[in-house]
């Protein structure tokens, strides 16, 4: 054991010539959309690059289909070494053009509630006015993606034993957004509570605990802040189920 | 004087990529000594952690960002993607450390 610690090199004692890499707890793939990429025919698209799953197509599932074209998968990392190269490369979100989306989700989800890992699920978002955000909303993106690859979002990720390994995690993936007058960071989860008993009364917690990290340490307001405000929104939380109910009282968390 | 062309062929092979494209998985973080100075991944976030399926915090994390600057290999064109900058000038500025690579592949 002695020799074998010994020739292991990590970045920070040979950043030319390290030996191993940090494995992260899932493999992520990050994938785009713009206005811009709409009906761009690319030598690589989502759809055909994507494995078929071999359940038959249901109405939901046709249609992120067709939604599905218009978004582009850019590249899959699983390491945290990976990470940072993408991140190092890529356009941050203050430099997106608007009505632009980064999706960075574990990889064989896709980015729809229609996905079999997102459809009982939902979202913490918060909606941020632009102008007031724009120096801080590349750090609290990448702090937001910080806390999703390095899976801290989740307190309890191994918790639920008798699930796959897979569906240990809440967490599915993370959003970024930016419209004309706004900037919208969301966090998508696996389960969603839906109304009151014992076991729905746990994972509620667990939503919430989720909610408050997102607030607290990675957006950096203070527990008890109100954010709601013309053009940005309180941390709140909503079932894909519930969203789909326009206009219907939607049972929202709020932290 | 003539190009000194040798340079920039050692520059194209440049050892980095090829570390990250063999380096090994870790398979056990306490197998891993940090040097002085870096911080080790908070040990209350792994002390189940099986299967090389670790958690990271964000301090830890931070530590890579000026080390980890090899382009990808396998990262499409961006502009094809539709991912361009509003503000090329101040994207450059901002992004300075990563203007080898940037370049080698323009020219």
């Amino acid at each position: 054991m002695q020799a074998q610690a010994e020739g292991i090199r990590t970045v920070f004692s040979d950043p030319t010539n390290f030996n191993v890499k940090h494995p992260l707890y899932s493999p992520w793939t990050l994938w785009f959309d713009s206005p811009a990429t709409k009906g761009r025919n690319l030598p690589q698209t989502p759809v055909s690059s994507f494995p078929q799953t071999p359940a038959p197509p249901t109405p939901g599932a046709t249609a992120a289909q067709g939604w599905m074209e218009d978004i582009k998968r850019v590249i899959s990392f699983d390491s945290v070494e990976e990470f940072w190269g993408l991140y190092n490369h890529i356009v941050p979100p203050s430099q997106l053009p608007q009505k632009a989306n980064y999706y960075l989700f574990k990889e064989g989800i896709i980015p729809a509630w229609e996905d079999e890992a997102n459809k009982n699920g939902g979202k913490w978002s918060i909606q941020l006015p632009k102008e007031k955000n724009r120096h801080n909303v590349d750090k609290m993106w990448l702090y937001t993606m910080l806390a999703a690859i390095g899976e801290t979002f989740d307190p309890s990720p191994t918790s639920g034993e008798s699930l796959e390994p897979s569906q240990h995690s809440l967490i599915t993936g993370v959003i970024v957004s930016t419209r004309p007058q706004f900037y919208r960071l969301s966090i998508w989860t696996r389960l969603a509570p839906i109304g009151a008993g014992g076991e729905d009364d746990k994972l509620r917690e667990r939503i919430e605990t989720v909610g408050r990290h997102f607030k607290t340490s990675v957006l950096g307001y203070s527990e008890s802040q109100k954010l709601a405000a013309p053009l940005s929104t309180e941390v709140e939380f909503l079932s894909h189920k519930d969203s789909e109910k326009k206009g219907k009282a939607a049972k929202k968390i709020i932290v | 004087g003539p190009l000194d062309i040798s340079a920039a062929k050692r520059d194209n092979s440049a050892a980095p990529l090829s570390a990250l494209a063999t380096a090994k998985n870790i398979e056990r973080l306490q197998d891993v000594e940090y040097p002085e100075g870096v911080r080790s991944p908070r040990e209350d976030l792994n002390k189940d952690a099986k299967d090389g399926k670790f958690r990271y915090d964000r301090d830890f994390l931070m530590q890579f960002m000026q080390l980890c600057k090899e382009k990808p290999l396998n990262l499409p064109p961006l502009d094809i993607l539709g991912i361009e900058p509003v503000d090329q000038a101040s994207f450059n500025m901002t992004r300075g450390g990563s203007g080898r690579h940037r370049q080698a592949s323009g020219t």
